[in-house]
C-alpha cells in the first residue's frame, strides 16, 4: 500500500514538472525526491536502515544504504491523516499516550506491519531519549541488529573523539551487514555533495533574510530537519540549487514586495504535521514565518581527510544535541539576523527534549525583546485538537505584535 | 562537617564525592515547595525532575558546594539547564553518560568520571597527585563496597523470607548513603543486618521495579497491603549502591565506569546486542527473588521507562508472571490511591 502511495506521488509530481519544464518548482522537486526515498524504503530490494534523526545519512548513502529517521514516517502518517489507526494500535500495546506522537504513530505502524522491514537499525541519542527508546523497540520487534551513536552534549575534544570513533565503528557494522566495505572515494563524493548542499543552504538562508523575505509560510517548512536525508547525494545538491534559484527569482521579479509581510516570525522546532491550517491562518493575518529554528547551518564544512571527526562535530553542533543555553544563543542569533517580530513555539506535547525547555526558551527570547507564543498543541496527534482555541491565541498574538 | 555536593542520578559515584572531601547529598523529589518548575520548563516532564527543580526554586535545599548532573535522559538535561537559571551561583558539572556498554562507551565514561573527580577536587581547592587521588578514591570505594555487599546480602535474605520492616529498613540505609555518608550508612547497615523480628509467612511475594521509590514508609505500606517485597530495581534502591570492582582495571576511573555501566543498568542504558534486554533482566530478577508477581511503578512522563513497559509486559506474560503497572508521582500520598489495585493484585497472587 505504501509503495503504491509513494509511487503514485512520484508519477504525479513528475508529470506536473514535465508540464512546466521552464518552472523552478523547488518544493515540488524536493517532495519528488522525498517520495522517491519513500518508494525506495518500501521497494523490498534495497538495504534499509531505520535510524535516529541525527544519523549520518550522507555516510550511509555512500555505503549504499537507504536510510531514514523513523520520525519521518510518523510525520507522513500524520500529514496523510492515517496516524489515528496506528496511535490506537500502539496505545493498545501499552505505549503511553503522553509519549511523543511521532513515535507512537510509527510504533503503531511497526506493530501493524505497515513499515518496511529494515536490514539493521541505527539509533542516535540526539535529539531525544524517546527516539532512542523507540528504535530499541524497533530492533526488539524486528529482531534486527542495532547500533547506537551516543552524541555527547559537551563539545570537548574527548567527546568529539568518542563520537568520531563510534561513527567509524558504525561503518564496520554497516559493512558487516551489506558485505560491502566503505569506499573512501564514494564517501569523498558524498561529503563533497554535503558541502555543496551546505553552502547552498547558507545561500538560501541568507536570501530568506531579505526584508521583505522571499519565502512564504510553506516554502522552507521543516527543510533543515529533512534535507540531511538527501544532502550526501547529487539530487540533494540539485534541490538546494532549485530553492536558491526560486528565492533569487522571487527577488528578481519583486514577488517578495507584493507578498504580505506585516509580521516576521520564527517557528521553533518542527511544524505541525497534521493538516492544521496554520500557514493559511498566518497568511490571512499577514504574518510570515521567515525562519524555522532548524533551518540553520551549525557545522563547519566536512573535511574529507577527517571524515569521521567532521561528521561527529556536525552531529554535536545540532541545537538538540547541545544544552539549552547554547540552543537559545543560536535562536537569538537567528532572531537578530532575520529581524523577526516574534516567535511561535508549538510545544509538541510529548517532547521532553524540546518542549521541556519551553520556559527557558521564552525567557531567552524575552531577553532580546522577542515575544514568544507558546501553543500547547500536539504536532502529530490531532485527536484532542482544540482548533478554535489555537486560532484565538494566534490572532491575539499577531494583534499584540502589530 | 564536610560541605555537600548535590546530585540526582544513580550513575553519580558517591566515592568520588567523598574522596574529594565532600558529603553526598542526593536531592530527592521530596518537598512541599510550590509547583513552579512547569513555568521554567514545561509540565510534561516527570515529577522527579519537576520536584527537584521546585526545591531549587524555593531554596528547599541544604547548603550545597556544587551540583553534579548526569545526562541520563532529556528531562535530566533540562533540569541541568534550568538549574543554571534557578541557582545561577551554584557550581555545576554535567557528565555525559553513554547509553551502551561497549568498549568505546566505557573508555569515554571513564574519562568523564575522571573529569568529575578533577572538578570535585578543584571545587575543594585541593591539588593532590594522581596517585594520592586514586588512593583516596580506592579507600572510599572499599567502604562503599562494604555497604553495597551488606545491602545485597539483605536483599538476598528478603528474597528468601519475609521479615517485617526489613524492606523499609533497607531503604533507610540506602537513603543514608545517598544523603549523608557511606560511614553513616555502614553503621546503620551493621545494626540492621539482622532482622529485628522473626520471619513470617503468608504475604504475597512481589518483585517491584521502576524509576524512583525512595520513601521507606512506602515499603511499610506495602506490608500493610499484604505484600512481601522480595526484591527491588529502582534507581533509588539497591541499584544505587553499586559494588565497584577495583580489580577490573589499573585505572580506577575505568573500574568505576565498567562497574556503573554494567551493573547499574536502568531503562536508559542498553545492551545493543540484546535490544529490550531490560525485560529479560526483570524476568530473571523476579524469578531469582522467588516473586510470584511483579509490580512496576513509573513516574508519569518518564520516557526511558514508559517506552520499555510494553517489552517488559510481553516478557512477563511469556513466563506467566502476573504483572501490575502503576503510574504516579513521587508522593507517598499518591501511593495511597493505588492501595485497592495493589491489594487486589496480591490477593490474586494468593489464589
Ligand atoms: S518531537 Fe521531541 S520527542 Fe518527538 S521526536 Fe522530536 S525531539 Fe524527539
Ligand atoms: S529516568 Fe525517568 S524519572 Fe528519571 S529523570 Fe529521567 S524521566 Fe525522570
Amino acid at each position: 500500500m505504501m509503495y503504491e502511495h509513494f509511487d503514485n506521488a512520484v508519477k504525479g509530481i513528475k508529470e506536473k514538472l514535465n508540464n512546466d519544464p521552464e518552472g523552478i518548482n523547488a518544493r515540488k522537486k524536493y517532495v519528488l525526491e522525498l517520495s522517491r526515498l519513500g518508494r525506495k524504503l518500501y521497494s523490498k530490494d534495497e538495504t534499509i536502515a531505520w535510524c535516529g534523526v541525527t544519523a549520518p545519512f550522507d555516510l550511509l548513502s555512500a555505503m549504499g544504504v537507504t536510510s531514514c529517521f523513523v520520525e519521518f514516517v510518523g510525520a507522513m502518517l500524520a500529514s496523510t491523516q492515517t496516524a489515528g489507526y496506528f496511535f490506537e494500535e500502539a496505545e493498545d500495546s501499552g505505549f503511553a499516550t503522553d509519549s511523543c506522537a511521532y513515535h507512537r504513530a510509527v510504533m503503531g505502524a511497526v506493530l501493524k506491519n505497515a513499515m518496511p522491514k529494515p536490514d539493521f537499525i541505527i539509533g542516535t541519542s540526539s535529539p531525544c531519549t524517546a527516539g532512542l527508546a523507540i528504535v530499541e523497540n524497533f530492533a526488539h520487534q524486528y529482531k534486527k541488529d542495532f547500533f547506537v551513536l551516543n552524541v555527547p552534549q559537551n563539545y570537548t575534544k574527548d567527546a568529539i573523539k568518542f563520537l568520531a570513533a563510534q561513527v567509524e565503528e558504525m561503518t564496520l557494522f554497516v559493512s558487516d551487514h551489506t558485505q560491502r566495505p566503505l569506499s573512501m572515494e564514494k564517501l569523498g563524493m558524498a561529503l563533497e555533495n554535503f558541502n555543496r548542499s551546505s553552502q547552498l543552504l547558507k545561500d538560501i538562508y541568507d536570501l530568506a533574510k531579505t526584508k521583505p523575505s522571499p519565502v512564504d509560510n510553506r516554502l522552507l517548512r521543516d527543510f533543515g530537519v529533512v534535507m540531511p536525508l538527501l544532502m550526501g547525494t547529487k539530487a540533494g545538491v540539485d534541490i538546494c540549487q532549485a530553492f536558491k534559484d526560486e528565492l533569487n527569482h522571487r527577488i528578481a521579479t519583486g514577488w517578495h514586495h507584493v507578498s504580505k509581510e506585516k509580521t516576521r516570525l520564527m517557528w521553533i522546532q518542527n511544524r505541525i504535521q497534521h493538516p492544521f491550517p496554520m500557514d493559511e491562518m498566518l497568511d490571512d493575518l499577514g504574518a510570515k514565518i521567515v525562519v524555522d529554528e532548524l533551518n540553520n547551518v551549525t557545522w563547519e564544512p566536512m573535511d574529507p581527510d577527517n571524515p569521521f571527526e567532521s561528521i561527529a562535530k556536525r552531529m554535536i553542533s545540532i541545537p538538540f544535541s547541545m544544552d539549552t543555553s547554547e540552543r537559545i544563543r543560536l535562536m537569538q542569533n537567528l532572531a537578530q539576523d532575520y529581524q523577526i517580530d516574534g516567535a511561535i513555539n508549538p510545544c509538541h506535547w510529548g517532547c521532553r527534549q524540546g518542549t521541556g525547555a519551553r520556559g527557558l526558551i521564552s525567557k531567552g527570547m524575552q531577553d532580546i525583546n522577542v515575544p514568544v507564543l507558546n501553543l500547547e498543541i500536539d504536532c502529530v496527534d490531532s485527536r484532542n485538537l482544540s482548533k478554535g482555541q489555537i486560532e484565538t491565541r494566534v490572532e491575539a498574538f499577531m494583534e499584540m505584535l502589530s | 562537617m564536610n560541605k555537600k555536593i548535590g546530585f540526582t542520578c544513580a550513575y553519580t559515584p558517591v566515592p568520588l564525592i567523598e574522596a574529594a572531601g565532600f558529603s553526598p547529598y542526593r536531592v530527592f523529589p521530596d518537598t512541599k515547595a510550590p509547583d513552579q518548575a512547569g513555568h521554567l520548563l514545561h509540565d510534561n516532564l516527570c515529577p522527579h525532575v519537576k520536584k527537584v527543580l521546585d526545591r531549587a526554586l524555593a531554596d528547599d535545599l541544604p547548603e550545597l558546594e556544587g551540583m553534579v548532573f548526569i545526562n541520563s535522559c532529556d528531562t535530566m538535561r533540562r533540569l541541568a539547564d534550568a538549574w543554571k537559571q534557578a541557582r545561577p551561583d551554584d557550581k555545576i558539572i554535567l557528565i555525559d553518560l553513554p547509553s551502551g556498554t561497549d568498549i568505546l562507551s566505557l573508555d569515554f565514561l571513564s574519562k568523564e568520571y575522571e573529569r568529575l573527580s578533577t572538578t570535585l577536587f578543584k571545587w575543594n581547592n585541593e591539588t593532590s597527585s594522581p596517585e594520592i587521588i586514586s588512593g583516596r578514591i580506592k579507600e572510599k570505594i572499599s567502604l562503599w563496597n562494604i555497604v553495597a555487599d551488606l545491602v545485597k546480602k539483605t536483599e538476598e535474605k528478603m528474597s528468601q523470607d519475609f521479615f517485617p520492616g526489613y524492606a523499609s529498613g533497607l531503604q533507610q540505609i540506602i537513603n543514608t548513603a545517598a544523603t549523608e555518608s557511606t560511614d553513616h550508612a555502614l553503621a546503620m547497615a551493621q545494626n540492621k543486618l539482622e532482622p529485628e523480628q522473626p520471619a513470617k509467612p503468608g504475604l504475597s511475594p512481589v518483585f517491584v521495579f521502576g524509576n524512583l521509590l525512595f520513601d521507606p514508609k512506602v515499603y511499610d505500606l506495602f506490608e500493610d497491603w499484604n505484600m512481601h517485597v522480595t526484591g527491588t530495581d529502582f534507581c533509588t534502591s539497591s541499584r544505587f549502591v553499586t559494588h565497584v570492582d577495583t580489580g577490573l582495571d589499573d585505572n580506577i576511573f575505568r573500574s568505576l565506569a565498567i562497574s556503573y555501566l554494567k551493573q547499574t543498568p536502568c531503562a536508559r542504558t542498553m545492551d545493543t546486542a540484546m535490544p529490550g534486554s531490560i525485560a529479560q533482566r526483570i524476568v530473571e530478577r523476579a524469578k531469582k527473588s522467588n516473586a510470584k508477581g511483579v509490580i512496576g511503578f513509573t513516574l508519569k512522563f518518564c520516557d526511558p521507562y514508559l517506552a520499555r513497559v510494553p517489552m517488559i509486559r510481553q516478557a512477563l506474560q511469556k513466563e506467566s508472571i502476573p504483572f501490575l503497572m502503576l503510574e504516579g508521582d513521587c508522593t507517598t500520598g499518591s501511593m495511597g490511591q493505588q492501595q485497592t489495585r495493589i491489594e487486589a493484585f496480591t490477593e490474586m497472587l494468593e489464589v
